[in-house]
């Protein structure tokens, strides 16, 4: 592990990925056929393990597929990548000249503060965009907030914001939004954070049902954050601005969700790591037009193989369903499944679109649609509350997506994950369904690393006599 | 203070702690034989009034003489705090056979799985409950409760066909404000430098407590009360504590604080000030006032937005008890306290007062090793009260107690 405190410059990853990485990656696919042939004849060099000569690079390369995507759905990349440059760009922007900077927990999406026009950034974004400078980025911020005195047994999700707050590679924020859901760790490092930065925080209150009242009371919540955001930024809220932005994040979901409905379809003909991408897009970037054109993006290369009926992978041997969050260290995960087993994820925790339409006749219809959809945001809909809400959608999956076996993603800091594993367990068992459960940390490659994962899949696949 | 006294104070305290070392007592089962149900809850977020009112006893669930988590273990990950696993797994060997119902509480990802798996096992009592508490304070928050209180209610009056008059749930509230009024005069006993109860008689009397009738806890600590006015605990240099903590159930743990040569005069567990800091309204309605009270009290960690509120509750505490030193505890696994305690670091650090943070096992043993920790620190604080300032800030910032923590 280097040195982190000497070698991090303030703002470092965000600007290393501005100006280089995801720039460069960017520019790149205006030429998708052609970054295709680099990668694909590259590949040797940068494939198999990360080392000095390739770690800065190597990480932007497989999640663009690593010269097994087809170039189409690359070319869809290139909107959301510019999407999260223009993100990074206006949050150290407002940073530098003291406008307003809102900070958006990762469960929550920034539409509202659109409708505000000031600045958002996603605190959690380094979890993956850290990772384009060296896989090892962000478990140096992870042991940063541990070294502070975050418990180590935290989501390292959440802890590596403390860590980017205290290297200081996130610009400062002037006002904070955090959840209760999905889990205590939110909850725990959100109360960290506004004790540091010292800025107003408000906290929408997950409920625990999915009933009338339930959806009644976050909706109230997001009342309230409205009334805060009027109050700590001395303006009302734009109604026809927040109007712009939501019908653009139906036209997302319109095509997310038939992505999803396509994927049903033997053999499959989506790659899940475009669903996990356009997730983080929409995390990070919601508010950009660019955001949609993404989505779109995915959607015609979905469909173009959806309507000639074939698969993302020439010959599907097995149909994967993740359960729990996916990796973020290793994106590729997905396109080497396909590459090396003819294995589809068709389904998984995060990418799945069960979001609704939201009506935007009326500022009411407005407030109280995208209050629902935010709990029916991949992790935030099955998290918090009972069992159920993991399990039936499991169950759901299993029957809608024709899956042959379910990878259980065991993440550390999930502490309510592991204690409903049992139960998890118990179902796949009664539904005869062959089943992996990692035990890793998603966002922290010192727990289990890319190669013990590979490791573990390949037998898993062998001994089922799928590899 | 006189031989007869003591002797009787003696008694009364041996008769506290054989309550408090049991999940079940004789208060409690005479009450069951006499046909009074008993409903289990965790947390002090459940309002205990509307259990009473409706005839029942509120049990506060323990994991008191376990004797293990094998069975908990299998439903519940190493992953997962020790305080679920013990009584998950007292709960699959039977140990709560004597409840008519439970209510849980979406008090933290570990708890409110108990729930989860309690009906994936299956286990007795037939009736589960979840209670929904909000995870922040507020008008909206305040409304909700209100509203779930309600529905809480509705169900006990549907469930057992009994009816909750507002009358009944007025003398209810009467009851435990009088049991918390009393809590608190003896708690605020411990601002004395007599200390006449020591903390972990304080837990054991709060174990105790919150395993019988209200009634009967009443009686009890007026006895109890007049037993101990003129008692002194306190040694000649014994350190004045603060503790900070989540579910602290083990009064041998606190001995162990105490004999190695302080008092526990102050704290914030779930079993101590939480459970009785601030009254309902009687003047007002009841449900309404009973979401303000379970709302708006000393909170816990898991409650969002009142940091603020809970730090400078520690801050107050140790002025007006005089605290020499802080002790904060979290069990593994816990996120919500161990985020608190990160807290607490900060700001006891700001505020220049010691402070040992501690991460242990529920019934995890381990006492040599905890002994260690907590002598070296008493050692700490103690050349720090006896070491003249310029000398103390020459020897560097290490050595300040709890600096570094």
């Amino acid at each position: 592990m280097f040195s982190r405190k000497k070698q991090l410059r303030s703002r470092e990853l965000l600007k290393f990925n501005i100006n280089h990485r995801l720039n460069l990656l960017y520019v790149a696919l205006f030429v998708p056929r052609l970054l295709y042939f680099i990668l694909r004849i590259l590949r040797p060099f940068y494939e198999r393990k990360e080392n000095w000569l390739n770690k800065t690079w190597r990480y932007g390369f497989l999640t663009i597929g690593g010269g097994v995507m087809h170039p189409a759905e690359m070319r869809a990349y290139r909107a959301g990548i510019k999407a999260v440059i223009d993100n990074f760009k206006t949050a150290l922007a407002a940073e530098r000249n003291n406008e307003p900077l809102a900070w958006v927990e990762w469960i929550l999406n920034a539409e509202i503060i659109e409708a505000f026009d000031i600045a958002s950034f996603n605190t959690e974004s380094l979890n993956i965009f850290g990772n384009t400078m060296g896989s090892e980025y962000p478990p140096a911020l992870i042991a940063e907030a541990e070294s502070q005195g975050v418990p180590v047994e935290n989501c390292s999700a959440v802890k590596l914001s403390v860590g980017s707050y205290f290297l200081k590679q996130i610009p400062e924020p002037t006002l904070i939004i955090a959840a209760s859901h999905p889990c205590d760790s939110s909850i725990s490092v959100y109360q960290i954070l506004e004790y540091l930065t010292g800025v107003p925080t408000f906290s929408y209150d997950a409920p625990y049902w999915k009933d009338a009242t339930s959806y009644e009371y976050f909706t109230m919540n997001t009342w309230d954050l409205i009334d805060f955001l009027e109050k700590q930024l001395d303006k009302k809220i734009d109604w026809e601005k927040l109007r712009e932005v939501l019908e653009r994040v139906n036209e997302i979901n319109f095509y997310l969700r038939e992505v999803c409905e396509m994927n049903r379809a033997v053999p499959c003909p989506g790659t899940m790591i475009s669903l996990a991408l356009t997730w983080v897009i929409r995390e990070v970037a919601v508010r950009s037009p660019l955001a949609v054109s993404m989505a779109k993006g995915v959607y015609e290369a979905t469909k173009y193989r959806f309507d000639k009926g074939v698969g993302v992978v020439k010959n599907e041997r097995v149909r994967v369903l993740m359960w729990f969050p996916p990796i973020g260290f290793f994106t590729y995960i997905f396109k080497w499944m396909e590459h090396e087993f003819g294995a589809v994820v068709v389904a998984d925790f995060i990418g799945h679109i069960s979001t609704i339409h939201i009506n935007t006749e009326t500022p009411e219809t407005m407030v109280h649609d995208l209050s629902r959809s935010q709990l029916h945001l991949g992790m935030g809909r099955q998290c918090h509350g009972p069992v159920e809400f993991i399990v039936d959608e499991l169950e759901k999956m299993l029957e809608d997506y024709s899956a042959d076996c379910v990878f259980f993603m065991g993440h550390n800091g999930c502490k309510h994950g592991w204690a409903a594993l049992k139960i998890i367990k118990d179902f796949l068992k009664k539904k005869g369904m062959p089943a992996l459960y990692l035990n890793l940390d998603i966002m922290d490659k010192r727990h289990t690393s890319e190669q013990e994962i590979k490791k573990e899949i390949t037998d898993f696949f062998r001994s089922h006599g799928w590899a | 203070m006189n031989e007869r006294n003591d002797t009787s104070h003696m008694k009364i305290l041996e008769k506290i702690a054989g309550i408090a070392a049991s999940e079940r007592n004789d208060y409690l089962m005479q009450a069951k034989k006499s046909g009074k149900k008993v409903i289990g809850f965790f947390c002090s977020y459940v309002p205990e009034e509307i259990i009473h009112a409706a005839g029942f006893i509120p049990y506060r669930m323990r994991a008191v003489a376990s004797s293990g988590t094998e069975k908990g273990d299998i439903y519940f990950s190493s992953l997962n705090c020790t305080f679920v696993r013990h009584c998950f797994d007292k709960a699959l060997k039977g140990d709560f056979d004597f409840l008519d119902g439970i209510v849980f509480l979406n008090g933290c990802d570990h708890t409110r799985r108990l729930y989860d798996n309690w009906r994936h096992a299956d286990i007795p009592p037939e009736f589960r409950y979840m209670f929904v508490a909000p995870h922040k304070v507020g008008t909206t928050a305040e409304k909700r409760f209100s509203g779930e209180i309600e529905v809480f209610k509705k169900e006990l009056e549907r469930y057992f066909n009994v009816t909750i008059s507002d009358e009944t749930l007025a003398a209810s509230i009467k009851l435990y404000n009088r049991r918390r009024e009393l809590l608190q005069s003896i708690y605020e006993a411990g601002k004395s430098k007599e200390v006449p109860l020591r903390g972990s008689e304080f837990l054991r009397l709060m174990l105790a407590l919150t395993a019988m009738p209200v009634e009967d806890s009443i009686a009890l600590l007026e006895e109890f009360k007049g037993e101990i006015q003129g008692r002194s605990t306190a040694r000649p240099g014994d350190l004045r504590i603060f503790l900070a903590s989540g579910c602290v159930e083990e009064p041998g743990h606190l001995e162990l604080i105490e004999e190695l040569g302080a008092s526990i005069v102050a704290n914030n567990i779930c079993l101590g000030t939480r459970n009785f800091d601030l009254a309902v309204s009687e003047d007002d309605e009841p449900v309404p006032s009973l979401a303000k009270r379970y709302l708006y009290h000393l909170s816990c960690p898991r409650m969002m937005n009142t940091s603020r509120e809970r730090l400078a509750y520690m801050q107050d505490t140790c002025r007006e008890f005089q605290v020499d030193a802080i002790i904060a505890e979290k069990l593994k696994f816990c996120d919500l306290w161990g985020g608190e305690l990160f807290l607490y670091r900060k700001e006891s650090r700001k505020l220049g007062i010691p402070l040992l943070a501690l991460e242990r096992e529920l019934y995890g043993g381990s006492s040599g090793q905890m002994r260690t920790r907590i002598q070296a620190f008493y050692e700490q604080v103690r050349n720090r009260k006896s070491t003249a300032d310029d000398l103390f800030c020459a020897a560097g910032d290490d050595y300040q107690a709890g600096g570094k923590n």
